[in-house]
């Protein structure tokens, strides 16, 4: 969505936690925040919930288990083939494709849901609040009609609490 | 800060009756089965010295990665080193049992088989326990060395200590790599001396790693609910956890990378190691050790729930304690009985040997401040907190 938005650009991670505790103090809703990287805190103040270790919990059992089935499938069921007298369900000998191969769906898969979850594919023109957003800085975004009437308190509580700038600016955003 | 822990009578009559137990036990032992007896004076004080040798590389490690979090329950460790000369002293005695333990040591093996032959330069009796003596001396001194490093930092503070114990535990990892290698090769590995393994020594190396950690961690929750690391956290309990995390998998890694090689490669000289483990009703333990050593712990800790929950900490601690004596019972039993054997004399063996570690242990954890007083990362400890 196209929106004036207003961008705040902070040095460190401790004034930028600190300006989203007093914002939020003040009933300001962020639209959206930028770190180098991840921090929980962040997931936390905004109210949300990150589900994702639940999902690469899940591809990585189903990828283990299709992984030991296709193996099955393969050496015992379609195509016994006699190794050195070893069993044709030479169970041991799976286990290290096994977990190669889960690394690989759980890795790949996280990738896909991460992707669709932020709306992010290859060739997509994608507005930067700021260019220094995926450098060192952690940047924090508004919604401008959002905030009607407290714009003004806003740009001091963030100039207060060290942001580096604060400007205005037009960006189409997910929300 | 000023905090000492107070020994109470009740936990000297525990531990005097454990180790009273264990000494009647011990006694009863090596009149009626001595062969039996022999490898149980093995496996418990090579055990208990693993925890001490795990504890030691675990505190190294904290000062060379110059960790904060973990600062103000140095002395935990640094009390289960303690245990080291003791186990020194104890394990001096096999040399009135190496005919029952050792195979390389009966004359009419040398005489005939070549192989032993081959390997008497470094198998013999002398040699044995010439290296016994000097990792000892060693460990000893290394683990003596740290702990006074860590004393003087109460007594005069600044960062020298800091510094030293740093410079300690470079040189005690440098040697603990060779020397532990060396003494599992010796100890247990000769036991099979037909047999052998590369990655052996890595095997029961994380092993002690892993069992020392957990051991280290059970006391620290158990201090914590007796009233001491009043400061102790969620977030430190989950540092702890992805310790114990970390080390199942690595030592599920080596365990099965070592059973894996030689079950697919399947050379008689190899799989007679296994052969011996999976026949005459060993093979139950065989699987019950992936199952309390890997599986459990890995699919317990996977979540953060469980990781920051004490009770679940502890519960998987006191497992593991089980999990360390089943890794080396399948180790070092097989060979010298060839037949499962589990009673009496087991638990008090175990007792008695434990009585002996939670002895020497309190005392030296009694003997200093329970938090360190002058550490630079102590504040850091006190108030840790993850992101």
């Amino acid at each position: 969505m196209n929106k004036t938005r207003i961008v705040g650009v902070f040095d460190e991670e401790n004034s930028l936690m600190a300006a989203v505790n007093e914002v939020k103090k003040e009933g300001i809703e962020i639209n959206e925040i930028y770190t180098p990287y991840p921090m929980h805190e962040v997931i936390e103040a905004m109210g949300k919930k990150t589900r994702f270790t639940t999902a690469a919990f899940l591809y990585g059992f189903f990828g283990a288990s299709g992984v030991l089935a296709f193996l099955y499938y393969t050496s015992v069921i379609d195509w016994p083939i006699n190794y050195g007298g070893k069993p044709t369900n030479a169970f041991p000998s799976f286990i290290v494709v096994t977990i190669i191969l889960t690394i690989l769906t759980v890795t790949i898969a996280s990738l896909f849901t991460f992707s669709a979850r932020a709306a992010i594919f290859p060739g997509k023109v994608y507005d930067q609040p700021d260019e220094r957003s995926t450098d060192d800085k952690f940047v924090i975004v508004f919604d401008k009609p959002g905030v009607e009437g407290n714009v003004e308190k806003l740009n001091a509580i963030l100039k207060e609490k060290g942001a580096l700038e604060v400007y205005e600016k037009e960006l189409n955003l997910k929300k | 800060m000023d905090t000492r822990i107070t020994l109470s009578k009740r936990f000297h009559y525990a531990v005097i009756a454990l180790m009273l137990f264990g000494a009647a036990v011990i006694a009863y032992g090596f009149i009626a089965h001595p062969e039996r007896a022999w490898a149980n004076l093995l496996l418990n004080n090579y055990y208990f010295l693993s925890l001490a040798i795990g504890a030691s590389f675990f505190l190294a490690l904290q000062h060379i990665s110059q960790s904060g979090w973990s600062s103000m329950f140095k002395r935990v460790p640094e009390a289960m080193m303690a245990y080291i000369p003791y186990a020194g002293i104890i394990m001096l005695l096999l040399y009135f049992g190496m005919h029952s333990l050792y195979h390389w040591t009966h004359e009419d093996a040398i005489a005939h088989d070549e192989l032993i032959q081959h390997k008497s330069p470094y198998l013999n009796i002398p040699f044995f326990f010439i290296r016994l003596v000097l990792f000892f001396i060693a460990w000893t001194v290394m683990t003596r060395l740290l702990r006074k490093a860590s004393l003087d930092e109460d007594k005069n503070g600044g960062m020298l200590y800091f510094e030293k114990s740093e410079l300690l535990s470079k040189i005690h990892i440098f040697l603990l790599a060779v020397t532990f290698s060396f003494a599992t090769f010796d100890w247990i590995m000769s036991i099979d001396v037909h047999w052998f393994s590369t990655i052996f020594s890595l095997k029961n190396f994380v092993a002690a790693f892993y069992h020392g950690t957990a051991v280290m961690v059970l006391i620290v929750i158990i201090l914590h609910q007796k009233g001491y690391y009043p400061s102790l956290n969620k977030s430190h309990l989950l540092d702890f956890s992805r310790y114990m995390f970390m080390l199942c998998i690595v030592w599920g890694y080596f365990t099965f990378a070592q059973f894996m090689l030689i079950w697919y490669a399947n050379i008689p000289e190899e799989t007679a190691y296994f052969y011996e483990r999976w026949h005459s009703g060993f093979k139950v333990i065989f699987y019950v050790n992936f199952a309390i050593n890997w599986f459990l712990p890995f699919t317990l800790m996977l979540s953060q729930v469980t990781n920051k929950n004490i009770h679940v900490v502890k519960a998987l601690a006191i497992v593991l304690i089980a999990g360390q004596y089943i890794d080396l019972y399948e180790q070092i039993f097989p060979t010298i009985l060839h037949a499962p054997v589990f009673g009496l004399m087991e638990i008090g063996f175990f007792a008695g040997f434990a009585g002996l570690f939670v002895f020497i242990f309190g005392k030296a954890l009694a003997s200093a401040n329970l938090v360190p007083k002058n550490h630079p990362y102590l504040e850091e400890s006190l108030h840790h907190h993850l992101h």
